[in-house]
Protein backbone atom coordinates (compact mmCIF):
# COMPACT_ATOMS: atom_id res chain seq x y z
CA UNK A 1 0.00 0.00 0.00
CA UNK A 2 1.62 3.07 -1.04
CA UNK A 3 -0.61 5.55 0.65
CA UNK A 4 -1.25 6.17 4.30
CA UNK A 5 -3.46 4.00 6.06
CA UNK A 6 -6.39 5.08 7.00
CA UNK A 7 -9.56 4.63 10.30
CA UNK A 8 -12.64 5.85 10.60
CA UNK A 9 -13.39 5.56 14.34
CA UNK A 10 -16.90 5.27 15.08
CA UNK A 11 -17.96 6.77 19.34
CA UNK A 12 -20.60 7.96 20.59
CA UNK A 13 -18.34 10.31 23.04
CA UNK A 14 -14.87 11.85 22.42
CA UNK A 15 -13.58 14.53 24.45
CA UNK A 16 -14.60 17.53 25.17
CA UNK A 17 -17.69 14.64 25.93
CA UNK A 18 -17.07 12.32 28.37
CA UNK A 19 -19.51 9.69 29.89
CA UNK A 20 -17.02 6.91 30.63
CA UNK A 21 -13.95 5.20 29.79
CA UNK A 22 -14.83 5.21 25.83
CA UNK A 23 -13.60 8.47 25.75
CA UNK A 24 -10.58 8.85 26.73
CA UNK A 25 -9.93 5.47 25.15
CA UNK A 26 -10.61 6.25 22.06
CA UNK A 27 -9.07 9.90 21.78
CA UNK A 28 -5.72 7.78 23.48
CA UNK A 29 -6.02 5.51 20.74
CA UNK A 30 -6.57 7.97 17.68
CA UNK A 31 -2.99 10.38 18.75
CA UNK A 32 -1.04 7.38 18.94
CA UNK A 33 -2.45 5.84 15.77
CA UNK A 34 -1.43 9.13 14.72
CA UNK A 35 1.93 9.50 15.59
CA UNK A 36 2.00 6.28 14.18
CA UNK A 37 1.08 7.36 10.67
CA UNK A 38 -1.67 6.26 10.35
CA UNK A 39 -4.88 8.99 9.26
CA UNK A 40 -7.34 8.59 11.86
CA UNK A 41 -10.90 10.34 11.30
CA UNK A 42 -13.14 10.04 14.52
CA UNK A 43 -16.87 10.85 13.92
CA UNK A 44 -18.70 11.52 16.97
CA UNK A 45 -21.27 12.97 19.07
CA UNK A 46 -21.60 16.84 18.79
CA UNK A 47 -21.37 18.98 22.37
CA UNK A 48 -22.17 22.57 23.20
CA UNK A 49 -18.88 24.55 21.85
CA UNK A 50 -17.20 22.06 20.67
CA UNK A 51 -16.82 22.72 17.21
CA UNK A 52 -18.11 20.41 13.78
CA UNK A 53 -14.55 19.94 12.35
CA UNK A 54 -11.10 19.82 13.83
CA UNK A 55 -8.26 18.61 14.02
CA UNK A 56 -6.49 17.07 17.71
CA UNK A 57 -3.16 16.18 17.24
CA UNK A 58 -3.01 15.32 13.75
CA UNK A 59 -6.69 13.37 14.53
CA UNK A 60 -9.79 14.50 12.23
CA UNK A 61 -12.66 14.81 14.39
CA UNK A 62 -15.91 15.38 12.77
CA UNK A 63 -18.80 15.83 15.23
CA UNK A 64 -22.29 14.97 14.08
CA UNK A 65 -26.05 16.17 14.87
CA UNK A 66 -26.86 13.60 17.40
CA UNK A 67 -30.79 13.07 17.77
CA UNK A 68 -31.90 15.92 20.20
CA UNK A 69 -35.79 15.57 20.26
CA UNK A 70 -36.91 14.12 23.26
CA UNK A 71 -36.41 10.37 22.72
CA UNK A 72 -39.13 7.13 23.96
CA UNK A 73 -35.75 5.69 25.98
CA UNK A 74 -32.33 5.85 25.77
CA UNK A 75 -31.58 2.27 23.46
CA UNK A 76 -34.28 4.14 21.03
CA UNK A 77 -32.23 7.71 20.88
CA UNK A 78 -29.01 5.70 20.15
CA UNK A 79 -30.54 4.70 17.11
CA UNK A 80 -31.80 7.39 16.54
CA UNK A 81 -28.62 9.21 16.96
CA UNK A 82 -26.59 6.52 14.50
CA UNK A 83 -29.03 7.04 11.44
CA UNK A 84 -27.49 10.96 11.45
CA UNK A 85 -23.89 9.52 12.45
CA UNK A 86 -24.04 7.16 9.48
CA UNK A 87 -25.50 9.75 7.24
CA UNK A 88 -23.03 12.39 7.74
CA UNK A 89 -20.19 9.36 7.92
CA UNK A 90 -20.93 8.45 4.58
CA UNK A 91 -20.72 11.93 3.54
CA UNK A 92 -17.33 12.22 5.14
CA UNK A 93 -16.17 9.21 3.46
CA UNK A 94 -17.45 10.10 0.07
CA UNK A 95 -16.00 13.70 -0.21
CA UNK A 96 -12.58 11.70 0.45
CA UNK A 97 -13.17 9.90 -2.53
CA UNK A 98 -13.50 6.73 -0.31
CA UNK A 99 -9.90 6.91 0.78
CA UNK A 100 -10.78 5.48 4.19
CA UNK A 101 -9.20 1.31 4.53
CA UNK A 102 -11.30 0.55 7.78
CA UNK A 103 -14.06 1.15 9.84
CA UNK A 104 -13.77 1.11 13.51
CA UNK A 105 -16.97 1.06 16.05
CA UNK A 106 -16.56 1.54 19.95
CA UNK A 107 -19.50 -0.55 22.11
CA UNK A 108 -22.89 -1.50 20.28
CA UNK A 109 -23.34 2.46 20.95
CA UNK A 110 -22.46 2.94 17.13
CA UNK A 111 -23.32 -0.56 15.76
CA UNK A 112 -25.87 -0.03 13.34
CA UNK A 113 -23.92 3.23 12.09
CA UNK A 114 -20.46 0.84 11.51
CA UNK A 115 -22.35 -2.34 10.10
CA UNK A 116 -23.96 -0.20 7.69
CA UNK A 117 -20.70 1.84 6.42
CA UNK A 118 -19.14 -1.14 6.33
CA UNK A 119 -21.68 -2.60 3.50
CA UNK A 120 -22.04 0.38 1.54
CA UNK A 121 -18.44 1.12 1.03
CA UNK A 122 -17.51 -2.40 1.71
CA UNK A 123 -14.53 -1.95 4.01
CA UNK A 124 -12.91 -4.42 7.20
CA UNK A 125 -14.75 -3.45 9.70
CA UNK A 126 -13.19 -3.72 13.90
CA UNK A 127 -15.64 -3.95 16.77
CA UNK A 128 -13.87 -2.78 20.15
CA UNK A 129 -16.40 -4.30 23.16
CA UNK A 130 -15.80 -2.21 26.06
CA UNK A 131 -18.40 -3.66 28.15
CA UNK A 132 -21.46 -6.07 27.59
CA UNK A 133 -25.06 -5.53 28.30
CA UNK A 134 -25.17 -9.04 30.07
CA UNK A 135 -21.82 -8.00 32.17
CA UNK A 136 -22.94 -5.03 33.34
CA UNK A 137 -27.03 -6.25 34.15
CA UNK A 138 -25.95 -9.58 35.54
CA UNK A 139 -28.30 -11.53 32.94
CA UNK A 140 -30.31 -10.39 30.65
CA UNK A 141 -33.59 -9.77 32.71
CA UNK A 142 -35.92 -7.80 30.16
CA UNK A 143 -36.48 -7.18 26.37
CA UNK A 144 -34.57 -3.93 26.81
CA UNK A 145 -31.65 -5.79 27.93
CA UNK A 146 -32.12 -8.35 25.48
CA UNK A 147 -32.74 -6.32 22.47
CA UNK A 148 -29.01 -4.50 23.43
CA UNK A 149 -27.57 -8.03 24.08
CA UNK A 150 -28.57 -9.01 20.72
CA UNK A 151 -27.30 -5.62 18.70
CA UNK A 152 -24.01 -6.17 20.51
CA UNK A 153 -23.99 -9.95 18.89
CA UNK A 154 -25.01 -8.36 15.57
CA UNK A 155 -21.99 -6.00 15.90
CA UNK A 156 -19.44 -8.53 16.46
CA UNK A 157 -21.08 -10.74 13.74
CA UNK A 158 -19.99 -7.94 11.26
CA UNK A 159 -16.58 -7.06 12.26
CA UNK A 160 -13.98 -8.85 11.18
CA UNK A 161 -12.07 -8.68 14.27
CA UNK A 162 -13.32 -7.92 17.61
CA UNK A 163 -11.45 -6.49 20.05
CA UNK A 164 -11.13 -6.49 24.09
CA UNK A 165 -8.93 -4.71 26.79
CA UNK A 166 -8.13 -7.65 29.16
CA UNK A 167 -7.87 -11.50 28.97
CA UNK A 168 -10.73 -11.84 30.71
CA UNK A 169 -13.18 -9.51 28.47
CA UNK A 170 -11.85 -11.81 25.45
CA UNK A 171 -13.15 -14.66 27.64
CA UNK A 172 -16.03 -13.07 28.79
CA UNK A 173 -17.59 -11.65 24.71
CA UNK A 174 -16.37 -15.22 23.60
CA UNK A 175 -18.82 -16.53 26.17
CA UNK A 176 -21.93 -13.77 25.75
CA UNK A 177 -21.90 -14.23 21.82
CA UNK A 178 -20.46 -17.76 21.12
CA UNK A 179 -17.94 -16.29 18.96
CA UNK A 180 -14.80 -18.21 17.59
CA UNK A 181 -11.23 -18.08 18.93
CA UNK A 182 -9.39 -16.13 16.18
CA UNK A 183 -12.03 -13.71 15.97
CA UNK A 184 -10.86 -11.95 19.18
CA UNK A 185 -7.63 -10.06 20.32
CA UNK A 186 -7.08 -8.86 23.31
CA UNK A 187 -5.44 -5.12 23.02
CA UNK A 188 -4.37 -3.56 26.30
CA UNK A 189 -6.23 -0.26 27.82
CA UNK A 190 -3.39 2.22 27.98
CA UNK A 191 -2.22 4.75 30.44
CA UNK A 192 -0.89 8.32 30.04
CA UNK A 193 2.70 8.42 32.39
CA UNK A 194 3.27 12.06 31.45
CA UNK A 195 -0.08 13.54 33.31
CA UNK A 196 0.85 11.84 36.61
CA UNK A 197 5.16 13.08 36.08
CA UNK A 198 3.79 16.88 35.44
CA UNK A 199 2.21 17.05 38.98
CA UNK A 200 4.57 14.93 41.13
CA UNK A 201 7.06 17.41 40.49
CA UNK A 202 5.35 20.42 42.49
CA UNK A 203 5.44 20.20 46.53
CA UNK A 204 2.03 18.37 47.20
CA UNK A 205 1.90 19.02 50.92
CA UNK A 206 -0.57 22.16 50.68
CA UNK A 207 -2.83 20.18 48.58
CA UNK A 208 -2.36 16.84 50.54
CA UNK A 209 -4.04 18.50 53.41
CA UNK A 210 -7.08 18.92 52.37
CA UNK A 211 -7.69 15.56 52.60
CA UNK A 212 -5.65 14.19 55.50
CA UNK A 213 -3.71 14.99 58.16
CA UNK A 214 0.32 15.50 57.93
CA UNK A 215 0.73 12.13 60.07
CA UNK A 216 -1.90 10.52 58.21
CA UNK A 217 -1.30 8.38 55.37
CA UNK A 218 -3.83 8.11 52.43
CA UNK A 219 -5.47 5.07 51.22
CA UNK A 220 -7.48 6.35 47.89
CA UNK A 221 -10.38 4.92 46.34
CA UNK A 222 -11.30 6.53 43.03
CA UNK A 223 -14.69 5.15 41.22
CA UNK A 224 -18.49 5.06 40.92
CA UNK A 225 -20.04 4.68 43.95
CA UNK A 226 -22.04 1.56 43.16
CA UNK A 227 -21.92 -1.96 44.56
CA UNK A 228 -19.90 -4.32 41.90
CA UNK A 229 -16.66 -1.85 42.83
CA UNK A 230 -17.21 -3.35 46.28
CA UNK A 231 -16.55 -0.16 48.37
CA UNK A 232 -18.49 -1.71 51.34
CA UNK A 233 -15.47 -4.13 51.50
CA UNK A 234 -12.99 -1.49 51.74
CA UNK A 235 -14.93 0.65 54.29
CA UNK A 236 -15.40 -2.99 56.14
CA UNK A 237 -11.44 -3.55 56.37
CA UNK A 238 -10.78 -0.02 57.75
CA UNK A 239 -10.33 -0.54 61.46
CA UNK A 240 -8.62 -3.32 61.14
CA UNK A 241 -6.27 -1.18 59.52
CA UNK A 242 -5.99 0.88 61.96
CA UNK A 243 -4.88 -1.22 63.90
CA UNK A 244 -1.48 -0.86 62.58
CA UNK A 245 -1.60 2.62 61.06
CA UNK A 246 -2.57 5.81 60.86
CA UNK A 247 -4.68 6.85 57.89
CA UNK A 248 -7.40 8.47 56.08
CA UNK A 249 -9.63 6.63 53.91
CA UNK A 250 -10.23 9.08 50.75
CA UNK A 251 -13.20 8.15 48.49
CA UNK A 252 -13.59 10.16 45.32
CA UNK A 253 -16.68 9.40 42.98
CA UNK A 254 -20.10 9.41 43.13
CA UNK A 255 -23.02 7.12 42.62
CA UNK A 256 -26.31 5.66 44.10
CA UNK A 257 -24.45 3.67 47.31
CA UNK A 258 -23.26 7.26 48.71
CA UNK A 259 -25.88 7.40 51.61
CA UNK A 260 -25.83 3.66 52.29
CA UNK A 261 -21.48 4.22 52.34
CA UNK A 262 -21.80 7.05 54.42
CA UNK A 263 -23.90 5.75 57.18
CA UNK A 264 -22.46 2.10 57.03
CA UNK A 265 -19.17 4.92 57.71
CA UNK A 266 -21.08 6.63 60.40
CA UNK A 267 -22.42 2.96 61.97
CA UNK A 268 -18.75 1.60 62.58
CA UNK A 269 -17.41 4.79 63.99
CA UNK A 270 -14.85 6.25 61.53
CA UNK A 271 -16.43 9.75 60.82
CA UNK A 272 -13.21 11.05 61.15
CA UNK A 273 -11.21 8.70 59.34
CA UNK A 274 -13.79 8.33 56.07
CA UNK A 275 -14.23 11.58 53.62
CA UNK A 276 -16.37 11.41 50.51
CA UNK A 277 -14.82 14.19 47.60
CA UNK A 278 -17.43 13.63 45.36
CA UNK A 279 -16.71 13.98 41.59
CA UNK A 280 -13.14 15.99 41.46
CA UNK A 281 -11.63 17.71 38.87
CA UNK A 282 -8.63 15.93 36.50
CA UNK A 283 -5.90 18.01 38.06
CA UNK A 284 -7.37 17.20 41.73
CA UNK A 285 -7.92 13.43 40.87
CA UNK A 286 -4.06 13.17 39.60
CA UNK A 287 -2.49 15.04 42.51
CA UNK A 288 -4.54 12.93 44.82
CA UNK A 289 -3.45 9.61 42.91
CA UNK A 290 -0.08 11.19 43.03
CA UNK A 291 -0.32 11.66 47.05
CA UNK A 292 -1.86 8.47 47.71
CA UNK A 293 0.49 5.93 50.31
CA UNK A 294 -1.92 3.33 48.69
CA UNK A 295 -4.83 2.96 46.21
CA UNK A 296 -7.43 0.57 46.62
CA UNK A 297 -9.71 -1.95 43.75
CA UNK A 298 -11.97 -3.42 45.86
CA UNK A 299 -14.23 -4.55 42.82
CA UNK A 300 -16.56 -7.77 42.99
CA UNK A 301 -16.55 -7.39 38.73
CA UNK A 302 -14.19 -5.33 37.20
CA UNK A 303 -13.72 -5.80 33.19
CA UNK A 304 -10.86 -4.25 32.97
CA UNK A 305 -9.99 -1.67 36.06
CA UNK A 306 -8.22 1.15 34.27
CA UNK A 307 -8.36 3.01 37.66
CA UNK A 308 -5.76 0.68 38.77
CA UNK A 309 -3.19 1.16 35.67
CA UNK A 310 -3.48 5.22 36.24
CA UNK A 311 -2.70 4.49 40.37
CA UNK A 312 0.68 2.43 39.22
CA UNK A 313 1.60 5.32 36.49
CA UNK A 314 1.29 7.72 39.10
CA UNK A 315 3.56 5.50 41.18
CA UNK A 316 0.71 5.40 43.94
CA UNK A 317 0.98 1.02 45.31
CA UNK A 318 -1.87 -0.23 44.42
CA UNK A 319 -4.27 -2.96 46.23
CA UNK A 320 -6.33 -4.90 44.20
CA UNK A 321 -9.44 -8.06 44.54
CA UNK A 322 -8.32 -11.05 42.74
CA UNK A 323 -10.75 -10.13 39.67
CA UNK A 324 -11.40 -9.71 35.92
CA UNK A 325 -8.77 -7.27 34.46
CA UNK A 326 -7.28 -6.83 37.83
CA UNK A 327 -5.89 -9.86 37.77
CA UNK A 328 -4.08 -9.38 34.33
CA UNK A 329 -2.73 -6.15 35.58
CA UNK A 330 -1.38 -6.82 39.12
CA UNK A 331 1.03 -9.54 39.56
CA UNK A 332 0.71 -10.45 43.64
CA UNK A 333 4.26 -9.19 45.33
CA UNK A 334 5.66 -7.18 42.21
CA UNK A 335 3.62 -4.73 41.37
CA UNK A 336 0.70 -4.72 43.63
CA UNK A 337 -0.89 -6.70 46.49
CA UNK A 338 -4.08 -9.03 45.20
CA UNK A 339 -6.63 -9.44 48.06
CA UNK A 340 -8.88 -12.02 47.88
CA UNK A 341 -12.80 -10.76 46.48
CA UNK A 342 -15.19 -9.53 48.98
CA UNK A 343 -12.67 -10.02 51.87
CA UNK A 344 -12.15 -7.34 53.98
CA UNK A 345 -9.69 -8.68 56.30
CA UNK A 346 -7.61 -9.91 53.37
CA UNK A 347 -7.59 -6.33 52.21
CA UNK A 348 -6.80 -5.09 55.32
CA UNK A 349 -4.05 -7.12 55.26
CA UNK A 350 -2.68 -6.11 51.89
CA UNK A 351 -3.52 -2.37 52.92
CA UNK A 352 -1.25 -3.12 56.27
CA UNK A 353 1.34 -4.26 54.37
CA UNK A 354 1.81 -1.55 52.25
CA UNK A 355 1.48 0.70 54.32
CA UNK A 356 4.15 -0.05 57.06
CA UNK A 357 6.72 -1.26 54.85
CA UNK A 358 8.32 1.18 53.13
CA UNK A 359 10.68 -0.76 51.04
CA UNK A 360 7.55 -3.27 50.02
CA UNK A 361 5.82 -0.32 49.15
CA UNK A 362 8.51 1.36 47.14
CA UNK A 363 9.50 -2.10 45.41
CA UNK A 364 5.90 -2.51 44.14
CA UNK A 365 5.47 1.50 42.99
CA UNK A 366 9.00 0.65 41.30
CA UNK A 367 7.87 -2.34 39.39
CA UNK A 368 4.39 -1.24 38.57
CA UNK A 369 5.53 1.94 36.60
CA UNK A 370 7.98 -0.24 34.56
CA UNK A 371 5.44 -2.41 33.74
CA UNK A 372 2.97 0.49 33.01
CA UNK A 373 5.69 1.58 30.81
CA UNK A 374 6.38 -1.06 28.94
CA UNK A 375 2.77 -3.18 28.70
CA UNK A 376 0.24 -0.17 28.40
CA UNK A 377 1.58 2.37 26.50
CA UNK A 378 -0.01 3.90 24.37
CA UNK A 379 2.57 4.22 21.51
CA UNK A 380 2.58 0.38 21.93
CA UNK A 381 -1.01 -0.15 22.14
CA UNK A 382 -1.22 1.90 18.77
CA UNK A 383 1.59 -0.15 16.83
CA UNK A 384 -0.51 -3.34 17.80
CA UNK A 385 -3.95 -2.04 16.45
CA UNK A 386 -2.28 -0.93 13.38
CA UNK A 387 -0.85 -4.76 12.56
CA UNK A 388 -4.37 -5.61 12.99
CA UNK A 389 -5.64 -3.48 10.81
CA UNK A 390 -2.90 -4.06 8.30
CA UNK A 391 -3.32 -7.92 8.75
CA UNK A 392 -6.93 -7.70 8.29
CA UNK A 393 -6.39 -5.18 4.76
CA UNK A 394 -4.00 -8.10 3.37
CA UNK A 395 -6.63 -10.98 3.73
CA UNK A 396 -9.47 -8.24 2.80
CA UNK A 397 -7.23 -7.54 -0.37
CA UNK A 398 -7.86 -11.60 -1.65
CA UNK A 399 -11.16 -11.07 -1.22
CA UNK A 400 -13.64 -10.70 -3.85
CA UNK A 401 -14.73 -6.91 -1.85
CA UNK A 402 -11.32 -5.45 -2.80
CA UNK A 403 -11.49 -5.91 -6.22
CA UNK A 404 -13.79 -2.32 -6.87
CA UNK A 405 -11.25 -0.89 -4.13
CA UNK A 406 -8.69 -1.72 -6.90
CA UNK A 407 -10.74 -1.24 -10.34
CA UNK A 408 -11.21 2.75 -9.02
CA UNK A 409 -7.51 2.98 -7.98
CA UNK A 410 -6.66 2.47 -11.33
CA UNK A 411 -8.81 4.92 -12.52
CA UNK A 412 -7.01 7.37 -10.79
CA UNK B 1 -46.09 -2.65 -5.04
CA UNK B 2 -45.99 -5.38 -7.40
CA UNK B 3 -48.00 -4.12 -9.79
CA UNK B 4 -45.42 -1.60 -10.23
CA UNK B 5 -42.61 -3.14 -10.39
CA UNK B 6 -44.30 -5.72 -12.97
CA UNK B 7 -44.99 -2.79 -14.95
CA UNK B 8 -41.42 -1.39 -14.81
CA UNK B 9 -40.19 -4.76 -16.07
CA UNK B 10 -42.00 -4.62 -18.69
CA UNK B 11 -40.90 -1.37 -19.79
CA UNK B 12 -37.36 -2.31 -19.77
CA UNK B 13 -36.32 -1.26 -16.58
CA UNK B 14 -34.23 -4.03 -14.12
CA UNK B 15 -35.83 -3.78 -10.76
CA UNK B 16 -34.95 -5.25 -7.61
CA UNK B 17 -37.54 -4.92 -4.42
CA UNK B 18 -35.92 -4.97 -1.18
CA UNK B 19 -38.65 -5.70 1.67
CA UNK B 20 -39.12 -7.46 4.84
CA UNK B 21 -38.37 -11.52 4.78
CA UNK B 22 -42.05 -13.14 6.75
CA UNK B 23 -40.30 -16.11 7.25
CA UNK B 24 -42.88 -18.13 4.58
CA UNK B 25 -40.97 -17.20 1.49
CA UNK B 26 -37.49 -17.53 0.72
CA UNK B 27 -34.44 -14.80 0.65
CA UNK B 28 -34.41 -14.79 -3.05
CA UNK B 29 -37.25 -14.39 -5.93
CA UNK B 30 -37.19 -13.95 -9.20
CA UNK B 31 -40.43 -13.75 -10.92
CA UNK B 32 -41.92 -11.95 -13.94
CA UNK B 33 -38.56 -10.78 -14.07
CA UNK B 34 -38.79 -8.91 -10.85
CA UNK B 35 -35.83 -9.87 -7.94
CA UNK B 36 -37.24 -9.50 -4.83
CA UNK B 37 -34.54 -9.76 -1.84
CA UNK B 38 -36.43 -10.45 1.45
CA UNK B 39 -34.46 -9.65 5.02
CA UNK B 40 -34.85 -10.07 8.22
CA UNK B 41 -33.90 -8.41 11.42
CA UNK B 42 -31.07 -9.68 12.92
CA UNK B 43 -32.05 -8.43 16.44
CA UNK B 44 -34.71 -10.74 17.30
CA UNK B 45 -36.28 -8.79 20.27
CA UNK B 46 -37.08 -5.24 20.19
CA UNK B 47 -38.82 -2.76 22.83
CA UNK B 48 -41.25 -1.25 19.63
CA UNK B 49 -41.42 -0.77 16.50
CA UNK B 50 -38.83 2.40 16.17
CA UNK B 51 -35.94 -0.02 16.98
CA UNK B 52 -37.07 -2.63 15.07
CA UNK B 53 -37.54 -0.24 11.74
CA UNK B 54 -33.94 1.37 12.99
CA UNK B 55 -32.14 -1.77 13.10
CA UNK B 56 -33.62 -3.61 9.82
CA UNK B 57 -32.38 -0.51 7.77
CA UNK B 58 -28.87 -1.73 7.89
CA UNK B 59 -29.83 -4.95 6.27
CA UNK B 60 -31.59 -2.88 3.62
CA UNK B 61 -28.16 -1.07 3.14
CA UNK B 62 -26.15 -4.28 2.90
CA UNK B 63 -28.68 -6.15 0.61
CA UNK B 64 -28.94 -3.30 -1.71
CA UNK B 65 -25.39 -2.76 -1.81
CA UNK B 66 -24.91 -6.10 -3.16
CA UNK B 67 -27.51 -5.07 -6.05
CA UNK B 68 -25.32 -2.34 -6.33
CA UNK B 69 -21.74 -4.20 -6.24
CA UNK B 70 -23.20 -7.04 -8.26
CA UNK B 71 -24.89 -4.69 -10.95
CA UNK B 72 -21.17 -2.77 -11.54
CA UNK B 73 -22.28 0.19 -9.49
CA UNK B 74 -24.66 0.87 -11.91
CA UNK B 75 -28.06 1.83 -10.00
CA UNK B 76 -29.95 4.73 -11.18
CA UNK B 77 -32.68 5.01 -8.55
CA UNK B 78 -34.07 4.16 -5.26
CA UNK B 79 -37.70 4.50 -4.68
CA UNK B 80 -38.54 4.17 -0.88
CA UNK B 81 -41.84 3.88 0.08
CA UNK B 82 -43.01 5.58 3.58
CA UNK B 83 -40.72 6.20 6.46
CA UNK B 84 -39.64 2.89 7.31
CA UNK B 85 -36.55 2.95 5.05
CA UNK B 86 -35.65 6.37 4.77
CA UNK B 87 -32.20 6.17 7.07
CA UNK B 88 -31.24 3.50 4.46
CA UNK B 89 -31.94 5.60 1.62
CA UNK B 90 -30.53 8.88 3.07
CA UNK B 91 -27.06 7.31 3.23
CA UNK B 92 -27.36 5.11 -0.03
CA UNK B 93 -27.68 8.58 -1.17
CA UNK B 94 -24.39 9.83 0.52
CA UNK B 95 -22.30 6.92 0.13
CA UNK B 96 -23.07 5.85 -3.28
CA UNK B 97 -24.60 9.07 -5.01
CA UNK B 98 -27.75 6.93 -5.84
CA UNK B 99 -30.69 9.73 -5.79
CA UNK B 100 -34.12 8.64 -4.05
CA UNK B 101 -37.72 8.97 -4.27
CA UNK B 102 -39.57 8.85 -1.43
CA UNK B 103 -43.04 7.79 -2.35
CA UNK B 104 -45.30 9.33 0.68
CA UNK B 105 -48.37 7.02 1.28
CA UNK B 106 -49.06 8.63 4.77
CA UNK B 107 -47.80 10.72 7.49
CA UNK B 108 -47.47 9.91 10.91
CA UNK B 109 -49.23 12.57 11.94
CA UNK B 110 -52.70 11.24 9.98
CA UNK B 111 -51.96 8.03 11.28
CA UNK B 112 -51.23 9.12 15.02
CA UNK B 113 -54.46 11.35 15.17
CA UNK B 114 -52.28 14.76 16.12
CA UNK B 115 -50.69 12.78 19.04
CA UNK B 116 -46.75 13.75 19.39
CA UNK B 117 -45.25 11.72 21.85
CA UNK B 118 -41.64 11.15 21.50
CA UNK B 119 -42.55 7.93 19.63
CA UNK B 120 -44.62 10.30 16.98
CA UNK B 121 -41.71 13.17 16.83
CA UNK B 122 -39.09 10.44 15.95
CA UNK B 123 -40.94 9.03 13.04
CA UNK B 124 -41.89 12.85 11.94
CA UNK B 125 -38.03 13.41 11.92
CA UNK B 126 -37.56 10.79 9.74
CA UNK B 127 -40.32 11.79 7.19
CA UNK B 128 -38.70 15.31 7.03
CA UNK B 129 -35.37 13.91 6.47
CA UNK B 130 -37.02 11.99 3.53
CA UNK B 131 -38.24 14.69 2.61
CA UNK B 132 -35.40 16.89 2.81
CA UNK B 133 -32.71 14.32 0.81
CA UNK B 134 -35.15 12.87 -1.48
CA UNK B 135 -34.94 14.28 -5.13
CA UNK B 136 -38.67 13.91 -5.45
CA UNK B 137 -41.68 13.10 -3.58
CA UNK B 138 -44.51 11.25 -4.63
CA UNK B 139 -48.22 11.30 -3.45
CA UNK B 140 -51.72 9.71 -4.93
CA UNK B 141 -53.30 13.30 -4.24
CA UNK B 142 -53.74 17.14 -4.23
CA UNK B 143 -54.87 16.89 -0.72
CA UNK B 144 -51.43 14.63 0.18
CA UNK B 145 -49.06 17.12 -1.41
CA UNK B 146 -51.12 20.05 0.12
CA UNK B 147 -50.55 18.23 3.77
CA UNK B 148 -46.97 17.50 2.75
CA UNK B 149 -46.46 21.27 2.11
CA UNK B 150 -48.44 22.35 5.33
CA UNK B 151 -46.71 19.91 7.71
CA UNK B 152 -43.16 19.91 6.13
CA UNK B 153 -42.50 22.95 4.61
CA UNK B 154 -41.38 21.16 1.31
CA UNK B 155 -41.58 23.69 -1.98
CA UNK B 156 -44.50 21.95 -3.89
CA UNK B 157 -42.69 22.02 -7.06
CA UNK B 158 -40.65 19.26 -5.42
CA UNK B 159 -43.66 17.03 -5.00
CA UNK B 160 -45.75 15.01 -7.87
CA UNK B 161 -49.05 13.60 -7.85
CA UNK B 162 -49.67 10.75 -9.55
CA UNK B 163 -53.24 9.23 -9.20
CA UNK B 164 -53.08 5.19 -9.33
CA UNK B 165 -56.42 5.36 -10.71
CA UNK B 166 -54.95 7.52 -13.67
CA UNK B 167 -54.50 5.91 -17.10
CA UNK B 168 -51.28 7.58 -17.31
CA UNK B 169 -50.41 5.62 -14.31
CA UNK B 170 -46.84 4.37 -15.23
CA UNK B 171 -46.07 6.62 -17.95
CA UNK B 172 -46.38 9.49 -14.95
CA UNK B 173 -44.36 7.23 -12.86
CA UNK B 174 -41.99 6.74 -15.66
CA UNK B 175 -41.29 10.17 -16.18
CA UNK B 176 -40.30 11.15 -12.89
CA UNK B 177 -37.95 8.33 -12.32
CA UNK B 178 -36.60 9.45 -16.05
CA UNK B 179 -36.01 13.22 -14.13
CA UNK B 180 -34.71 11.99 -11.14
CA UNK B 181 -32.41 9.49 -12.00
CA UNK B 182 -31.39 12.00 -15.43
CA UNK B 183 -29.04 13.77 -12.64
CA UNK B 184 -31.01 17.04 -12.38
CA UNK B 185 -31.46 16.92 -9.34
CA UNK B 186 -28.85 14.37 -7.82
CA UNK B 187 -25.28 15.48 -5.98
Amino acid sequence: MSRELSVMMLTWEFPPRIIGGISPHVYNLSRSLAKNGVKVYVVTCDFPGAPQHETVDGVEVYRTDSYKNPSPDFATWVYLMNVNMQKEAAAIVRSLDGKVDVFHAHDWLVATAGIGLKHVFRRPFFATMHSTEIGRRNGLHFDYERMIHETEAWLTYEAWKVICCSDYMVSHVRWAFGLPEDKLIMVPNGVNTEVYSKNGKGDLSQFRRRFALPEEKIILFVGRLVYEKGIHVLVNAIPKVLEKANAKLVIVGNGYMKDQLSSLVGRIGLANKVMFTGFVDDDTLRKLQVCADVSVVPSLFEPFGIVALEAMAARSPVVVSDTGGLSEIVEHDVSGVKAYVDNPDSLAWGITKVLIDDGYANWIRTNAYKRVQEKYNWNRIAQQTKNIYNNVLNEYSKSFWAQPIAESSQEG
Amino acid sequence: MRELAVKLVKNGIETHVVTYHDYLTGQFEDTDGVKTVRIANPVRIHIGVLTWVLTLNQEVERVAANVYYDASKQVDLIDAYDWHFIPAAVTLKKALNIPFIYSVESLEEHRAHGANTPFNMAIKSIEWLGMFEAAKLLVKSDWMRDEIVRMHKVPPQKIKVISPKSTHWIKSILEAYKCVAGGITAR
